[in-house]
């Protein structure tokens, strides 16, 4: 567990106990269908380390197995000492590894500053009893990590709105209020999913100078899966390609860039599952389609819908 | 805020002193209304987690204040038998036998999707009223049980024992139980206002919007899930002993699916997600059917005699809840507690309060919005 | 042994009429995302059309009708309010069902009153002998009515281009919109259908043993509801094994009760509740529901 000092920190404060993630051998079938196929890397302490690959690769496959939220049928998943893939995803989070979403799971109808206190879920400890009767602990609790939770959302340029329902904010803003909100957790591992998907220049560039600072700053690991190539390129320490859940070259941003591995995923598949035929597969009933459909294709309609 | 909050309780307090043992009764009703819908509101409006259960943990909780609070001994038909303890403690502990109750069913009522949860939960309404009919010794049977009278240290919530003059006005029955009615609502209202507010109710409202998102936060969602429906069972169970104090006696078709659905009428109405619109949409569906039944001359096409034409009071109000979840639905998923926000908005000019999301309803969506934006929420999280 | 044979047979029937019943309700899920809490009062409304209509237009006459004003009816409810909510939240569009129900409830049991309406089935609550083992006429047409329909609607939902759209919705209904399947016409048609199977289940279950039509007629009507959940919410053959399992765990309940009683006189009722129970505690989607992948 991560017993972190919540009152004494100052946004920007580096951890030294981040300890390597390995991902050994990882395997997830949905019925007939490989969404991962023995897939390993390792994600050295304190870098920025890219999963690419075209739609339909597993990149969202392989966080959902980080996150817990889709059990690995086999292979393993350690950070430092922890077993990720034997944990339910509330103890991932409590083992300090953080998500933002692709797709904004915030609670559009909460402020800013609640749906960041949710971050800190794990960090405190006001129940059913002392924070429905509102006991000083509690009180004194949510006062503490307020505090917290104001200079994360400082960090992210997100101070004036802390107040504001999400649901209003800007589709950007909601963006870096996914990000702060996985920072609430105060991790050691943070799991970006396409952080800047949909964002305009500007804003890209914004995103990208706060990853760099969580790099220098916080000195934690990030994984990051995005499909702007510009921004992994320029950002990743190293990168992971996977394609048809598989994983075809591992390496510098300058190596991958060359592998003809690589070259051969980007150019010459795609979208070659056309929709008919995805529907002819269900019309035989099998439940597994309808899983590796369940998994896959949100990501990939929601790629599709967009890229301009 | 507090002087708007003391207003309303001095004249809550003072109202015994002017209105009218129909009233009076009335509010009573409404109070253990008030109190359930404000549990089912945690469960489905905040929650996420559908409930036709509702009337089954309100029975628990009045059967079992009966038969901890009633005397034993043959009554008429039926040799009923009882603990005679003190009506305090018969009260707690249909609290907590709802609460038991709830408990039972919660590993089911954990692992459920919401929607199921809503169809599996109606099971629990059947299987109750089977149970009211066939264990007479405690609950009467289908001939129903008298409540006993409720007393706190000798205190009784009756027309005597004291007599009670207050100001030339006789205390009785009706006035002692709205003050019980007015206490128990207002902690049941503080209590929820606060959990809601706090790291317990924005974990319950995050995976009421995405179970993923809650659980990677690091929110064990089942045991959420399990402690939102234990709460919510226990609301119910305070709410079954007003019921039967209210009444005087209960029966199993008291506790009947449509018991169910009136309280999932109060709290849509009120506007999912709303501490007090639920208390507000209480009020409103218990005291319809009394108004109508009172001034049913008065009111076009409602008669109280059946079989004279015009609908009886009990028929027209459920055309009218129907009808008004109906349109609050398509129209104002926020109901009252919406209608309300937006009138303050109207009447402080602030027009540009933008609403969150798709035009078509989130309805639990947008609850507990800051009234205006410009103003900084004071300690809904940050304290 | 003919005692379990008899209440096999009569389970068995009872539940060919649950199964109807909730084929409706889930083909209404799959095709609109609705779990349909007015498909009680539906069920009322078609026994209740025929049961009346009978008494001017004659029995064939009044069937038909019953059948189109039920279908009518739900269509009705699709267009007016269903449709107007694509894409709220499921436990919006369940609540806003729960209203249409209340309506429709109240009005239908203010119609019907403390009557039983009696329905001039052509067919009488004589026994017929099926093997040697007895079992109502009614019964006995029931299961082969039921059959008939339940085949014909797998037919179709295998082969026609509506049963591929809907089923092409259901899995996906952003894929499915965007391939030109016109996802309004495929849930109005799914509530026709539905309405469809809710009436001449009716016709049924309002005939011998039962008396005939009543304000209980919807309690019994709601004992199909477990036999959607229990099968799973999205599996058409799961309605019609949940069924089954309904009848005939109801039939023999009610047949052995002498030795059920310290459960409590007339427990058959609940048991479709109690199974439904047991059912979700070991599988939370039901016997053949799909476990919903998360889509985050």
């Amino acid at each position: 567990m991560v017993g972190v000092s919540t009152d004494t920190d100052r946004a920007p404060v580096a951890r030294t106990d981040v300890p390597p993630l390995e991902v050994r051998n990882v395997t997830v079938t949905f019925g007939a269908i490989k969404a991962l196929d023995d897939v390993s890397f390792t994600v050295a302490p304190g870098t920025v380390h890219a999963v690419i690959g075209p739609n339909g690769a597993g990149k969202s496959t392989m966080f959902n197995v980080l996150s817990g939220v889709y059990k690995a049928d086999e292979g393993e998943v350690t950070f430092g000492s922890a077993r990720l893939d034997q944990m339910r995803p509330f103890q991932i989070a409590g083992a300090g590894v953080a998500r933002a979403f692709q797709n904004i799971a915030l609670s559009a109808g909460q402020s800013v500053a609640e749906n960041l206190m949710l971050g800190r879920h794990h960090l405190t400890r006001a129940g059913f009893i002392s924070a429905g009767l509102r006991l000083p602990r509690a009180t004194r609790e949510g006062r503490l990590h307020g505090e917290r939770v104001r200079e994360i959302a400082a960090f992210l340029d997100l101070e004036d709105k802390l107040h504001t329902p999400v649901g209003v904010l800007s589709y950007g803003d909601q963006k870096r209020v996914e990000v702060a909100r996985a920072l609430c957790i105060e991790p050691r591992l943070l799991l970006l999913d396409e952080p800047v998907a949909g964002m305009n220049a500007e804003e890209t560039e914004r995103m990208a100078d706060v990853i760099r600072e969580i790099r220098s700053g916080l000195q934690i690991s990030v994984i990051l899966v995005e499909h702007d190539m510009g921004m992994v390129m320029s950002l990743a320490d190293r990168v992971t390609v996977l394609d048809f859940g598989r994983c075809i070259a591992d390496g510098t941003p300058a190596e991958t860039q060359d592998d003809p591995a690589v070259i051969r995923a980007y150019l010459g598949s795609g979208d070659d599952e056309s929709p008919l035929d995805a529907i002819s597969a269900h019309e035989t009933g099998v439940a597994d389609h309808r899983a590796a459909q369940a998994t896959e294709h949100p990501t990939d309609d929601d790629q599709s819908r967009k890229q301009p | 805020m507090w002087a708007a909050w003391s207003a309303v309780a001095v004249v809550l307090l003072l109202l015994p002193l002017y209105l009218d043992e129909f009233w009076l009764r009335l509010g009573f009703a409404s109070a253990g209304a008030v109190i359930g819908a404000i549990g089912l509101n945690l469960l489905v409006g905040t929650t996420g987690q559908l409930s036709l259960a509702h009337a089954f943990f309100l029975a628990v909780g009045a059967s079992t204040y009966i038969y901890v609070s009633g005397e034993s001994g043959g009554f008429g038909l039926s040799d009923l038998s009882g603990l005679g303890l003190p009506p305090v403690i018969g009260m707690v502990l249909g609290v907590l036998a709802a609460g038991l109750a709830g408990l039972l069913f919660s590993p089911i009522a954990a692992r459920l999707r919401g929607i199921y949860l809503g169809v599996a939960s109606l099971a629990l309404v059947f299987i109750g009223v089977h149970i009211l009919n066939s264990w007479t010794s405690v609950t009467g049977g289908f001939n129903g049980r008298a409540t006993p009278e409720f007393a706190i240290l000798g205190f009784t919530f009756g027309n005597s024992d004291p007599d009670l003059t207050v100001l030339g006005v006789d205390f009785g029955e009706a006035e002692r139980l709205w003050y019980l009615g007015l206490v128990l609502a207002a902690v049941g209202y503080v209590y929820a206002q606060n959990l809601l507010r706090s790291r317990p109710g924005r974990a319950l409202q995050t995976l009421r919007d995405s179970e993923a998102a809650a659980s990677v936060m690091g929110v064990n969602v089942q045991a959420y899930k399990a402690r939102a429906f234990l709460v919510s069972s226990m609301y119910a169970g305070l709410a079954g002993v007003l019921y039967a104090l209210s009444v005087g006696s209960i029966a199993p078709e008291s506790f009947g699916l449509l018991v169910s659905i009136q309280y999932l009428a109060m709290i849509v109405l009120g506007g999912l997600g709303s501490v007090g619109g639920a208390a507000l949409g209480g009020v409103f569906v218990t005291a319809l059917p009394l108004l109508f039944q009172r001034y049913a001359d008065v009111i076009p096409l409602v008669n109280s005699t059946p079989g004279e034409g015009g609908f009886v009071p009990g028929e027209a109000s459920r055309y009218l809840y129907g009808l008004a979840i109906i349109l609050v639905i398509l129209f104002e998923p926020a109901g009252l507690a919406g209608l309300a926000r937006r009138l303050r908005g109207l009447f402080r000019g602030d027009q540009r309060r933008a609403r969150p999301s798709r035009p078509t309803p989130d309805p639990a969506g947008h609850h507990e919005m800051p009234s205006t934006s410009d103003r900084p929420a004071q300690g809904s999280t940050t304290t | 042994m003919t005692q379990f044979l008899i209440l096999l047979l009569n389970g068995l029937s009872l539940g060919a009429i649950y199964a109807l019943i909730a084929l409706g309700f889930v083909i209404i899920f799959k095709a609109s995302e609705v779990v349909s809490f007015t498909h009680g009062s539906l069920l009322l409304l078609g026994a209740y059309s025929i049961a009346r209509l009978s008494e001017s237009i004659g029995f064939a006459a009044a069937v038909v009708v019953g059948v189109l004003v039920t279908a009518l009816a739900a269509l009705v409810v699709e267009r007016l309010i269903i449709n107007r909510l694509r894409g709220a939240p499921v436990i919006s569009l369940a609540i806003v069902t729960i209203g249409v129900d209340i309506i429709l409830l109240t009005e239908l049991i203010r119609r019907i009153g403390p009557d039983i309406l009696n329905v001039p089935h052509p067919w009488g609550g004589q026994s017929v002998s099926v093997g040697g083992i007895g079992i109502s006429e009614n019964r006995a047409i029931a299961m082969v009515v039921a059959t008939v329909l339940i085949i014909a609607f797998f037919l179709v939902f295998k082969y026609s281009s509506w049963g591929v759209a809907m089923r092409a919705s259901a899995e996906d209904g952003e894929t499915a919109a965007l391939m030109g399947i016109r996802q309004g016409r495929v849930s109005a048609v799914a509530w026709v259908v539905a309405g469809v199977l809710a009436a001449v289940a009716a016709l049924f279950l309002v005939g011998a043993p039962t008396p005939g039509v009543s304000a209980a007629s919807y309690t019994v009507a709601l004992r199909a509801f477990p036999a959607a959940i229990l099968g799973g919410l999205d599996s058409t053959g799961g309605a019609l094994v949940g069924g089954l399992l309904i009848g005939l765990a109801e039939s023999f309940a009610a047949g052995y009760q002498e030795n059920l009683l310290f459960l409590g006189r007339g427990f058959g009722d609940v048991v479709p509740f109690v199974v439904m129970i047991a059912v979700l505690m070991f599988r939370p989607s039901g016997l053949f529901g799909t476990r919903e992948l998360t889509r985050v």
